[in-house]
């Protein structure tokens, strides 16, 4: 039998580790961005500012989605749930107290991830197909409720803590940000259930067999990333002063490569809160960079679909280890 | 602290009561509604529509922005053949004041991302933003930032909510979407031979350029042509719902001789359903220029004539707008371009004089 | 055949284990009895029962008729709960581990210790430094060659992955693990780390049921085989009283017990 000591291609590997890969990724974007764009204010506090606090809702999708993914599920219902508890917000937060309206907002998503949960694990369909249709169940809900008006939001409590807010220099944004990054990290790393969410996610038949309750523990999970897609609608709701059916539809793809290039599995069994945060601000950086440098959209989306190709390349190349 | 239950309860209902609210405030504005054509069109706040070939800058004005190195930003809604041809004329007129056109984003309908191209081309200090706003109630919000920088804001088309003309913004250019609507009506009996039943196709969507232009049309048909009876109202939300509502309509109505539909995308899946139940005889009315549906118009198809705009002239007018913010020039509030009917024996003159560019070989190959 | 009757150090005894299927009768009357400190070898065809019995006395299943005794004592096993709260352990062929925990993750999984301030303690809040404190001793207990227990499962070998399942069920204060073909999916080498391991925890007092088509293993490791034909106990030997060709003969029927 060999015994494990750390060769230097296993120090190497290591070190090229896909866990670590995103923090490279960023500090080499930003390199090339700070180059290539020397002449504007690429690199200056302010634009990184910008870049956080449009990336929020990004990033707290991108730590609910990795729960999700923890336990072998994926959430394609994120994106609609964003509009979905954008809505019921907006409409609420005049007519009770805007902290009423921001739980109902909240509870609309939790509600959404426990019937997907249940579902996926009731009809023993994979979560893809099953949140396939909430999506399009809940972004047509949230159109009829609405009949694709938008709902402006002026109570100045909500869209200060939730938006526009901020403690001299540094967003009200930024904040959420480190609070869905310190919340999921220790929910993740430092809890029961979160050594229970990722043992799900890499054996459920182990997990079964050592006394794991696997239902509820996958139930959960969906409903964290539900839960998390409506804090994101609250966030997007606060910065725009308003609720519109369409917020957060294009959002899925930057999200689950911003959870797959942070050295989440898109199988289960391994997930990184901290690498889904640095994702989404990777995928923010590179939108800002392109903008910037004078790129259209359409190549944003280009090099969107590249990082997420790498992403999984990486991803895959390491399951099959 | 309310009890969960209690609070269930109360946002169910509360819930309904706002969608029922909401329900009442789009009967106010949005799809079919009858427009008084005796009146212009008017802006957000009331202004009447000039003709925007009233934005004129003389050589002085020119000059005085000419060396100051001015940069603007254009913040689109979206992209495709129509924001191509505004960008073009944008830039050509801020090219001719020696303004540099520093970024050009496309929020593809995203509220949310609109917001972020306008904080992230502010850190290109632009001293201009033409942007299509793409959700008039959250634009207060996205466009702040730029407000407060003291950009110079111009709008196309869609207003935003709490912003005045000569102050959050200089002015608004737009179509004259009733002037297009009309003409759509008089386009739709040349192809019917002046009687007979049609179908409406319509944009059921609270969105101002469509609704007035559909509107428009509507009125028109009703005030101008009573011979011809709209016997079908059907609205879509998508573009590609179009193909369905089509194929329903002319089975349950085949005497149809013509559709009306809102625009050039939309009026895709008309065609197409038209085509595939062979109805060669229905002719499609519509408004903006496409190739696919130039095609068939030139092939004599189902499309019988389209009701072109002029993006270029409001992105050229924009671009002047802009500098009359810089001036601090008395902005109109509200100015409309021009339109011209396009059928198959104008579409090589119209594609040019609209789009600014070269008719696409396809169709001139297809003219000869 | 006779219950046996129980005497002192008698750690597990079932008697006149019944379970059927629908209408398969799988089990049909089976009865043993395990020492303490003993390993015995479960034998038997395909189909001969051995599986369900372990489900049985493992709780996955429970008996529809017949007793099970720990310690001289009747339990009821209704759930895998109960077993493990019987002081009864599985250990799966290659199931039971989380390919990306390390060790002392593996082997507290489930059973996690949290801290011990109240407030964290609410929230689940794990203590590793304990967990890694205790799977350090559970290791050097069964003098396994597992290099750290910082290592993550996939970096180990299908031997050393049986070793923490093992030391696993150990570590859990377990008298009786059931192992299910524990060498099935292992070379040559790798078996024998694991039979010594069993070995090793038999001499420690824990008793063992190994089911096994092995019978160089059985012979190896085994005190005592029961073998099952057709859902009974066809025979119950000691290793020493008998030879590889006779055991294989009661298997296959082709030899009945003296």
């Amino acid at each position: 039998m060999t015994f494990l000591s750390e060769t230097r291609s296993q120090v190497f590997h290591k070190i090229l580790n896909r866990e670590y890969f995103v923090y490279y990724a960023l500090i080499l974007v930003i390199a090339f961005f700070a180059v290539v764009l020397s002449e504007t204010a690429f690199l200056s506090t302010p634009n990184f500012m910008n870049i956080i606090r449009q990336t929020t809702p990004i990033t707290v999708m991108a730590v609910g989605m990795t729960f999700a993914l923890a336990v072998g599920h994926i959430d394609l219902s994120v994106g609609s749930v964003v509009a979905l508890s954008a809505l019921v917000c907006g409409l609420l937060v005049d007519i009770v107290p805007w902290p009423v309206a921001v739980l109902a907002g909240l509870s609309s998503g939790l509600l959404v991830g426990l019937i997907n949960g249940v579902l996926t694990e009731w009809l023993k369909v994979s979560s893809l197909l099953i949140t396939l249709g909430s999506m399009g169940v809940i972004s047509g809900i949230a159109r009829v409720i609405t009949n694709l008006e938008s709902i402006p939001i002026t109570n100045d409590s909500f869209t200060y803590i939730f938006g526009s807010g901020s403690f001299g220099s540094v967003s009200v944004m930024f904040i959420w940000t480190l609070l869905a990054l310190i919340l999921g990290w220790v929910f993740l790393s430092k809890t029961r259930f979160g050594s229970h969410l990722l043992a799900v996610g890499g054996n459920p038949t182990a997990s079964r067999a050592l006394g794991i309750n696997v239902v509820k523990v996958k139930i959960t999970a969906m409903v964290i990333a539900g839960g998390a897609a409506a804090m994101a609608g609250m966030l997007y709701a606060g910065r725009l002063h308003g609720a519109r059916y369409s917020l957060g539809e294009a959002d899925l793809l930057t999200v689950i490569a911003a959870v797959a290039i942070g050295g989440t599995s898109l199988f289960g069994g391994r997930a990184s809160v901290a690498g889904a945060v640095v994702g989404s601000w990777l995928m923010g950086v590179i939108n800002n960079g392109l903008i910037l440098w004078g790129f259209s959209t359409n190549e944003q989306i280009i090099a969107r679909g590249l990082i997420l190709i790498v992403a999984v390349a990486i991803g895959v190349k390491e399951d099959r280890r | 602290m309310l009890g969960v239950k209690k609070l269930k309860t109360l946002s169910r209902i509360s819930l309904l009561a706002a969608g029922i609210a909401v329900g009442i405030s789009v009967a106010q504005a949005g799809p079919l509604e009858r427009i008084d054509l005796s009146k212009s069109p008017e802006g957000p706040n009331g202004n009447a529509a000039q003709p925007a070939g009233n934005i004129t800058l003389n050589s002085d004005e020119a000059a005085a922005v000419k060396s100051k190195n001015y940069k603007a930003a254009l913040v689109w809604h979206a992209s495709g053949d129509w924001v191509n041809a505004v960008t073009e004329g944008a830039k050509t007129k801020f090219e001719e004041l020696g303004i540099e056109v520093v970024a050009t984003t496309d929020a593809q309908f995203d509220s949310a991302r609109q917001a972020s191209d306008v904080e992230n081309v502010l850190a290109l200090n632009p001293d201009i933003i033409l942007t299509l706003v793409v959700d008039p109630v959250s634009g207060g919000a996205a466009f702040k930032p730029a407000v407060d920088k003291g950009t110079e804001l111009v709008l196309l088309s869609n207003p935003i909510a709490g912003y005045k003309p000569n102050s959050e913004y200089t002015g608004i250019v737009t179509d004259d979407m009733y002037g297009m609507g009309v003409a759509a009506a008089e386009m739709m009996s040349d192809a019917v031979g002046g009687t007979g039943k049609i179908g409406f196709i319509y944009h059921d969507a609270s969105y101002f350029i469509t609704n007035n232009r559909d509107n428009a049309f509507r009125t028109a048909i009703q005030e101008n042509h009573a011979d011809i009876e709209i016997s079908s109202e059907k609205g879509f939300t998508e573009e590609g719902q179009t193909f369905e509502l089509a194929s329903a309509m002319v089975l349950q109505n085949p005497d149809l001789k013509g559709i009306y539909v809102a625009w050039d995308v939309a009026a895709e899946g008309v065609i197409e359903a038209l085509r595939a139940q062979g109805r060669r005889n229905v002719k499609v009315i519509t408004h903006d220029l496409g190739q696919n549906n130039a095609l068939d118009m030139i092939k004599q198809g189902n499309m019988y004539g389209t009701v072109a705009d002029r993006p270029y002239e409001i992105g050229q007018a924009m671009a002047m707008l802009g500098v009359y913010g810089l001036l601090d020039k008395e902005s109109p509030a509200f100015s409309v371009v021009g339109y011209d009917k396009v059928t198959k024996d104008n579409v090589a003159v119209t594609w040019e004089k609209s789009l600014r560019r070269p008719i696409p070989k396809k169709l001139s190959e297809a003219l000869q | 055949m006779t219950a046996e009757y129980h005497v002192p150090d008698t750690a597990l005894e079932v008697r006149e284990i019944h379970k059927s299927f629908g209408g398969v009768q799988a089990l049909k009357g089976v009865s043993f009895s395990i020492l303490k400190g003993e390993v015995v070898g479960l034998l038997g065809d395909n189909g001969a029962g051995k599986s369900t019995l372990v489900r049985c006395i493992s709780g996955v299943h429970p008996q529809d008729d017949g007793e099970i005794l720990i310690n001289g004592q009747e339990v009821e096993i209704k759930s895998p709960q109960d077993a493990r709260d019987q002081g009864i352990e599985t250990v799966f062929q290659d199931l039971a581990v989380i390919p990306n925990f390390d060790v002392s993750k593996n082997l507290f999984l489930n059973r996690e210790i949290l801290s011990s301030n109240p407030i964290l303690r609410f929230f689940g809040w794990l203590d590793h430094k304990e967990m890694s404190r205790q799977s350090e001793i559970a290791l050097k207990r069964l003098n396994s060659r597992i290099p750290s227990f910082r290592e993550e499962i996939k970096n180990l070998s299908g031997g050393q992955r049986q070793a923490v399942s093992i030391a696993r069920a150990v570590n859990w204060g377990a008298d009786i693990v059931i192992m299910d073909e524990p060498t099935a999916a292992l070379g040559v080498e790798q078996a024998a780390q694991v039979n010594n391991l069993i070995k090793l925890i038999s001499s420690q007092g824990i008793s063992v049921l190994l089911i096994s088509h092995n019978i160089q293993h059985v012979m190896e490791v085994c005190h005592r085989a029961v073998v099952l034909r057709h859902g009974r106990a066809a025979a119950n030997v000691l290793i020493e009283d008998i030879t590889p060709d006779d055991l294989v003969g009661l298997i296959t029927g082709a030899k009945r017990a003296a």
